[in-house]
């Protein structure tokens, strides 16, 4: 029998969740889609830029129905609306409150993607599976660990599917880098260092505006719905349109830079190592948006004791200059480098110049494995000294890449998984594994301290 | 008093040499009418690793050549953007040129070949090329100026040799 749910504010659902209760489970999974040649039937929470570019990329994908949007702005709600209804020509169900949308829908819904802001992720997933859908969710999985660890107890109680968007889990570059490369032929030997960056430009790093105002929803709508989480005072209409709109900045809406864009990597980090890290320290800023809350420039390190040995992972996010190489993981080797990144263009790999496995390179260019792309050059000049540099590495490239957008694999491994052909390549136990670490970062930047993970700070 | 030739093969050489330039001149025309319809298509194909398409989706940028309709463009990019520059040439001519210029490619060489009017395809396409020349001699473009004199000196041969022609469906005109 389907249960009706209430419509649920998010400090409804704090409350409830902080004494153990939760949604109660409901719809028919009898109904729900088994096989390749059955319909997904899916709804949006979450309208925005996010959910954008995941209706991007999986509007080519056969075998889904568009059931229901929700989202509080109206003008992104009639967007998507009109995106489904020129694409399929038909419309989806509208709501502007996710409860009611759940309530309503959720009998005819088998997934429900959510990319609403970092603070409400945790409630609409809990939210969504309690009411018997299957979820795919934005990361960060939340903007508090506790929420994060709301979601997998969700998944767990429910035993519904629970993706979590971290989508270079399913990118098939880095599955064939870390399974074939790495665990498999071991071509960069121990890996000893890693260092991840983001660094993005001031240009697009600025607060974000709207060109229609009076289209953003009011105050009393954004008061609702938890936009004023975290102010001492009441906040006007103006400062409230501005949470909505840039929420990334405010510490009781989201995790800031850190685990905006570092959560990618860092996840990066501790799945190709297999563990996660034993502590960190950190450095964070607010060196040029001074009025912001979270930090604008951080740095961090981590510790790591894998099986191969010790290893540690540096990592910067950085939003007042792109120098540097935009975003990629590098994973340093004794015998080589890869420099993996969702960009293809940013992706390279190195053989040091006296690897001891140069004839496994060598092996695995003649089958297919790998791509020699140049022989190294020293770089020469007068006030070059032999003595001082090392002979430079000779440059590889991974044999393919992929044409589609960067998030389609992931929600299609999503939709599989629902099918039961697949298994989820990033469900929420596995999602928060490997976030928790990052939850820390702030905390460790803020005390100046190292942080010594225990049970305590990682625990899923 | 040497008795001239009156067989029919007498002019067997001038016949050949007059096929041999239709067949060249019609060539060139239709298969340059037929590259203004060329376009790529992008594509991509597994990668092979151990002789084999590999498990994990991985693949590389492909691309072919295809004709199609919608590819068409009669000057060629690079080109209509410097005659577009040009005082001596008005945009609206630069259009219609843009637009003609293939078909009557086409049709010309496909009349030269079929033996159609000969003749007067033959100076239809002679005032085609010397069209291309004059925008060629407005953009200092000295080697294809050379190179369309040549395909001048071509067809006043065929000109020339018209009275040899033979494997007509028309000889009129």
């Amino acid at each position: 029998m389907q249960q009706i749910l209430p419509t649920l504010t998010r400090r409804d659902f704090l409350a409830k969740s902080a004494v153990g209760a939760g949604l109660a489970v409901g719809s028919p999974s009898i109904l729900k889609a088994k096989d390749s040649s059955q319909e997904i039937r899916v709804g949006f929470i979450g309208c925005g830029k996010q959910h954008e570019v995941l209706f991007n990329a999986m509007v080519n994908l056969p075998g889904i129905r568009y059931v229901a949007a929700c989202d509080i702005m109206r003008e992104r709600l009639k967007g998507t609306v009109g995106r489904v209804r020129s694409r399929f020509g038909y419309m989806p169900n509208h709501y502007s409150d996710a409860g009611e949308m759940l309530e309503k829908e959720a009998k005819n819904m088998d997934a429900v993607f959510i990319s609403t802001p970092d603070f409400w992720h945790a409630p609409h997933t809990v939210m969504a599976l309690e009411a018997g859908c299957h979820v795919y969710c934005e990361k960060m999985m939340s903007d508090t660990i506790e929420g994060a660890r709301t979601m997998v107890a969700a998944m767990d109680r429910t035993g519904k599917l629970c993706q979590i968007g971290h989508q270079r889990r399913s990118n098939p570059r880095y599955k064939y880098a870390l399974n074939e490369l790495i665990q498999k032929n071991k071509i960069l030997g121990p890996i000893i260092n890693i260092n991840g960056q983001w660094n993005r430009a001031l240009a697009s790093s600025q607060d974000i505006v709207y060109g229609k105002p009076d289209n953003l929803p009011n105050a009393a709508t954004l008061s609702k719905y938890g936009f004023d989480a975290g102010a001492e005072n009441k906040l006007n209409e103006e400062e409230l349109r501005h949470r909505f709109l840039n929420w990334r900045f405010y510490t009781s809406l989201s995790g800031g830079p850190i685990s905006d864009l570092g959560a990618h990597q860092i996840d990066i980090f501790n799945w190709f190592l297999g563990v996660q890290p034993k502590s960190v320290m950190a450095s964070g800023g607010r060196s040029y948006f001074k009025e912001r809350e979270h930090f604008d420039n951080v740095m961090c390190v981590f510790d790591y004791d894998t099986p191969e040995g010790n290893a540690r992972a540096f990592y910067q996010v950085l939003t007042t200059t792109s120098a540097g190489g935009g975003y990629y993981e590098s994973f340093m080797g004794t015998q080589g480098t890869l420099e993996i990144s969702e960009r293809e263009a940013y992706t390279n790999i190195y053989k040091e110049s006296g690897a001891e496995n140069s004839a496994l390179w060598e092996k695995l260019v003649a089958r297919g494995y790998l791509k020699k792309d140049a022989v190294g050059k020293a770089a020469g000049g007068s006030d070059a000294i032999a003595a001082y540099e090392s002979a430079p590495p000779d440059k590889y490239a991974l044999p393919g890449g992929f044409s589609k957008p960067p998030h389609q694999p992931h929600i299609e491994n999503f939709l599989a998984s629902i099918r039961d052909e697949a298994k989820l390549t990033c469900d929420a136990r596995h999602a928060l594994e490997s976030e928790a670490p990052i939850y820390w970062v702030n905390p460790a930047a803020k005390s100046r301290e190292t942080i010594h993970f225990t049970e305590e700070h990682l625990h899923v | 008093m040497a008795q001239q030739d009156s067989s029919p093969f007498s002019d067997i050489g001038l016949t050949l040499g007059m096929l041999l330039l239709r067949i060249w001149l019609s060539i060139r025309a239709i298969q340059t009418g037929l590259e203004k319809f060329a376009g790529s298509a992008a594509g991509t194909k597994s990668v092979t690793i151990d002789g084999a398409p590999n498990d994990y989706g991985l693949t590389e940028a492909t691309s072919s050549k295809v004709y199609a309709i919608s590819n068409y463009q009669g000057v060629p990019g690079p080109l209509y953007e410097k005659f577009s520059n040009e005082p001596l040439i008005p945009s609206w001519s630069l259009d219609i040129y843009n637009v003609v210029l293939g078909p009557s490619l086409l049709l010309l060489g496909f009349t030269l070949l079929l033996g159609i009017c000969t003749r007067a395809s033959l100076f239809a396409m002679g005032l085609l090329y010397t069209s291309l020349t004059f925008g060629l001699i407005l953009i200092k473009q000295d080697a294809g100026v050379a190179w369309l004199g040549i395909h001048i000196i071509m067809i006043v041969i065929a000109l020339v040799l018209a009275k040899y022609n033979r494997l007509v469906i028309t000889n009129k005109f």
